[in-house]
């Protein structure tokens, strides 16, 4: 590891220098840009309570998500006539007498772990293998190209379709309900869209003056990546992950919507959706309420999504 | 231009045989044959009738056989028959195709139509009411996704006001909900680029000259500002119209259109393999088409990117 030596009275005046003007760091002017936005704040405290909401769900839920009591089936919400409506289920009930109130808020659950596995698989994989095969070229980069192009080719819903729809009567597919054949999945078709948005950012960072700075002094390529080039292609990656995680419950909500994702009975907004299909005519309650929640908890991650990329980088600011 | 053509569409052959053979891998790593008991719970086969469904359309071959049998066949648009229609993939999807290629144009054409006076109404006038109109609606279009809307529009103009039917392809009021849900993304999307690009089309210095030289405020709008946004415009269509393609596969879910889209939705339910593979390289050949026209028309509209090299 190399180190500059300085003489006591440059390290004094290089303090000094320090200490006079603040350190703002890109991050720093980030959050300051970020704090401003008053969208990406709201969406910031709805993606909060959803957490929120998703841990506590079993101290917030009033009943049991999946317990079937037929003689209550199909109770308006407490906005309803009081003649359909039923004090016990707050948000109504569906054909076969499950508490909504309670099947939504244990959705959320679903929906956060969907949101967040695949695209920290994602993260993990695309660095990675963007870093190396930006860095080092050669046959990982080959590769990596030969296989985005024909994972490019495959329509990536369709393909999402025909992986759940093939596998999910295996057991891997059974695996948390559907939930780790899902979460596999979607990394699977996503991972190389990070990788080629890693590569790029790499292959023209490694021409800049640091970084042969950096190996004028013999840093190996090891160190190289982790300390010098992997904090500078973070910021479009974090822009990307915080697009990757509402992408990744869409994904798993219109799978689910058409029967072939997260398996009844564990509930979530696209199968609930699903179930409540069937009478949607005549109650639409039990349909309309988790397409709402969808409709908010994708907003707001856009909202996140939109307010870091202008925060992370003013210049691509539409 | 040609060769760059020639190359790209050669290109195509390993791609879509790698498509064809995951796909093929995949439909067959599923356990059992479509006509195991198991996928028809209610009437059970006899064990014998399985065995010779099986070995009819050649299931009880091993599946490299199969593959090679199927890549040789398709080479020869034979693409089999549906296990579960018993009829040519080929007729099926023959029958399907025109009411996804109406869905689909229809939605384009209604996602330009009003897509691109909007954009370039809200960059004309830039933070206006109307500026702000269009980027939520924009934004809400975009991130919505379209079965969740379908869901609200289905509700409130077929289920509650009774105003328009929400089943079917029978008749032209048939078509209003489905072409004007598909065609939100894209046409969000669209408003999106135009503004933008717009704004920065404006921004041009050529623009100043034109305006110092005299020109009036249209022919400076019309001939110099549009002209040149229109570019990043024409390139995004393509992503636009891939978007459409697959969207269109929810969209004929969602309201029953006996297209191709729903006839993939329904193979993959039913494990009718012929057909999976049959739609699911269509849809990739259209995609990669689609891709492919996007790139040429780029070298049109922009003279400044040429292909050889």
């Amino acid at each position: 590891m190399a180190t500059i030596t300085t003489s006591p009275g440059q390290t004094r005046a290089l303090e000094l220098n320090i200490l006079a003007r603040k350190q703002r760091s890109l991050w720093r002017d980030a959050w300051f840009r970020l704090r401003r936005n008053k969208a990406a704040m709201v969406g910031l405290g709805v993606v909060a309570v959803f957490v929120v909401i998703a841990i506590l769900a079993p101290f917030l839920a009033p009943r049991d998500p999946i317990q079937q009591t037929t003689a209550n089936a199909l109770a308006d919400p407490f906005w309803g006539s009081p003649q359909y409506t039923n004090p016990e289920y707050p948000l109504g009930s569906d054909q076969l007498g499950r508490d909504i109130l309670s099947r939504l808020i244990w959705s959320t659950r679903v929906s956060l772990w969907v949101g967040f596995i695949p695209v920290s698989l994602i993260f993990l994989i695309g660095v990675s293998v963007g870093m190396l095969a930006g860095y080092n070229g050669g046959w990982v980069d080959n590769l990596l190209m030969r296989i985005t192009d024909v994972i490019y080719a495959f329509p990536d819903l369709l393909f999402l379709f025909i992986i759940m729809a093939m596998l999910r009567n295996t057991a891997a597919g059974n695996l948390g309900g559907g939930l780790v054949l899902m979460f596999v999945a979607i990394a699977l078709v996503n991972w190389v869209g990070m990788a080629r948005l890693v590569r790029g950012q790499v292959l023209s960072l490694k021409e800049r003056e640091f970084i042969e700075a950096a190996r004028a002094i013999g840093a190996k390529p090891r160190r190289i990546m982790v300390r010098h080039l992997f904090p500078n292609v973070l910021a479009p990656v974090i822009v990307s992950v915080a697009f990757g995680i509402p992408s990744a419950m869409l994904a798993e909500a219109t799978l689910s919507f058409f029967g072939i994702g997260i398996k009844p009975p564990t509930p979530t907004w696209g199968v609930m959706i699903n179930e409540g299909f069937v009478v949607f005519s005549t109650t639409p309650w039990p349909v309309l309420l988790p397409a709402l929640c969808i409709s908010i908890v994708m907003l707001a991650f856009t909202f996140v999504g939109d307010g870091l990329r202008d925060a992370l980088d003013p210049r691509m600011k539409t | 231009m040609l060769k760059y053509t020639i190359r790209r569409l050669l290109l195509l052959i390993p791609t879509l045989f790698f498509v064809a053979l995951i796909v093929f891998s995949l439909a067959h790593a599923a356990p059992g044959s479509p006509f195991d008991a198991k996928s028809n719970e209610n009437k059970p086969l006899p064990q014998a009738t399985i065995e010779r469904l099986n070995h009819l359309y050649g299931i009880d071959k091993p599946v490299w056989e199969q593959f090679a049998l199927y890549l040789s066949n398709a080479i020869r648009f034979d693409f089999g028959s549906s296990f579960v229609r018993d009829r040519p993939v080929i007729e099926i999807i023959g029958q399907g195709f025109p009411y996804s290629a109406q869905l689909g144009v229809q939605a384009l054409l209604v996602a330009l139509m009003f897509s691109l006076p909007l954009g370039v109404i809200s960059a004309l006038r830039q933070n206006s009411i109307v500026d702000y109109a269009s980027l939520l609606f924009a934004t809400v279009g975009t991130t919505i996704p379209s079965f969740v809307i379908g869901i609200f529009a289905i509700y409130i103009f077929g289920v509650t006001l009774h105003l328009l039917p929400f089943v079917g392809w029978s008749t032209p009021s048939h078509w209003i909900l489905p072409t004007a849900i598909l065609s939100l993304g894209a046409m969000a999307f669209l408003t999106r680029i135009t503004r933008a690009s717009m704004l920065e089309a404006i921004r041009q210095d050529y623009v100043r000259t034109a305006r110092s030289k005299g020109l009036g405020e249209q022919v400076v709008i019309v001939a110099h500002v549009m002209k040149n946004a229109m570019i990043p415009v024409v390139t995004i269509v393509g992503p636009a119209t891939a978007g459409l393609i697959t969207g269109s596969i929810i969209i004929e879910g969602l309201f029953s259109i006996p297209g191709i889209g729903r006839l993939f939705l329904t193979s993959i339910i039913q494990r009718d393999y012929p057909l999976i593979m049959g739609t699911y390289m269509l849809y990739a050949v259209l995609i990669a088409v689609a891709n492919l026209v996007v790139d040429l028309t780029y070298g049109i509209v922009d003279p400044r990117i040429r292909f050889d090299r």
